[in-house]
């Protein structure tokens, strides 16, 4: 995945999550849609983070498939 | 919302690091620290990543996703005092994720974790003899009920101590180096884990804690009832150790004793909550 996709994807899941407990905290959202919203954009945070920071390098390969 | 993620996250992770530490010292090995399973989950997220040639792209990366959102939803719903009936069918969720981890890499290994996770859904039935002779005290099955029940009647740990005891079984299964955790054991290398590396890992360890926290803050909210928060994180922590005393000095069984066990665990519930269903007014 390109860097630049992996950026937006961890912009878009931040600002998802900024948004719902924005709304949440002036009111505007009920707490159990924010709590959909940061159950949906969590998970994409915590990879596409870590897609973020990792280690460049490594190519697709063959794991053992047995003898 | 999302520093309760973060914090049960690390918290659980702490758990897991104390388990190992705890197990390492009752046989007699120094053990790694308690923060060794915190630093696996950053050093897997800061490794190479790519996705093998035999996996499933869709399904690899999704079950990462799936994992961590089912157990955030859990952790949110234990908060809320919502249905456990809720918190249980995410539990059950977790099953078909574990079998999604093992079946999307194309690693034989991998596979067997798979199998040996949907044969180890016998540790659920006590769950749902757990939940019936739960309800048959409270006539509810919302968390914020049973609590309030509790502070009337007392602790249901005391009130009916062998459904806390099924549902301490359950929590011992699903803890590594347990046991029952035969879809993790060496001669699989790490089970349904194996072919899931670097980001993916650092995933699968934030599902972990995120897991480890909300079984042990259910099982205290449900059979305790309500503590302070800080009481109720010790008193995890204590319910923590002793699962460690158990795995230590426990072997893992083969698949084949660890169905029967659990098998066995289930008539013995089953036959629980028909006295009691028999004998209460």
């Amino acid at each position: 995945m390109k860097k630049t996709t992996i950026t937006y994807g961890l912009a878009a899941s931040a600002l998802v999550i900024v948004v719902a407990w924005g709304l949440l905290a002036a009111s505007l959202i009920p707490l159990w849609a924010a709590e959909t919203a940061i159950v949906i954009a969590f998970p994409v945070l915590v990879l596409f983070l870590a897609l973020w920071w990792r280690a460049p390098g490594g190519e697709e390969d063959i794991p053992f498939i047995g003898y | 919302m999302i520093e309760y993620l973060v914090f049960a996250a690390a918290f659980g992770l702490l758990l897991l690091g104390l388990h190992r530490k705890v197990i390492a010292r009752v046989q007699m090995r120094p053990g790694p620290p308690v923060w060794q399973e915190i630093l696996h989950a950053l050093k897997f997220s800061f490794k190479s990543t790519w996705i093998p040639k035999t996996a499933s792209s869709l399904l690899y990366v999704g079950v990462v996703l799936i994992g961590i959102g089912i157990w955030s939803a859990a952790l949110f719903v234990v908060l809320a005092g919502e249905s456990i009936l809720i918190l249980f069918a995410i539990y059950m969720l977790h099953k078909i994720v574990e079998h999604g981890f093992g079946l999307s890499s194309g690693s034989p290994y991998g596979k067997f974790g798979g199998v040996r996770s949907v044969i180890s859904a016998a540790s659920e039935i006590p769950l749902f003899v757990t939940i019936a002779a739960i309800y048959l005290f409270t006539d509810s099955l919302l968390l914020r009920d049973i609590i309030a029940y509790q502070a009337v009647h007392g602790p249901l740990l005391l009130i009916a101590p062998p459904a806390a005891i099924a549902m301490y079984i359950v929590i011992l299964s699903k803890l590594p180096y347990g046991p029952f955790s035969i879809v993790e054991s060496k001669e699989l290398v790490s089970g349904y884990k194996t072919e899931h590396f670097g980001v993916w890992r650092a995933g699968i360890s934030v599902i972990d804690g995120l897991k480890t926290f909300v079984l042990l803050f259910a099982f205290v909210a449900i059979f305790i009832g309500a503590v302070p928060f800080s009481l109720a994180l010790v008193i995890m922590t204590v319910v923590l150790v002793s699962l460690s005393f158990v795995c230590a000095v426990t072997p893992m069984l083969s698949p084949f004793d660890s169905v029967t066990v659990q098998g066995i665990v289930t008539l013995l519930m089953v036959g629980y909550a028909g006295v009691l269903w028999w004998v209460m007014p």
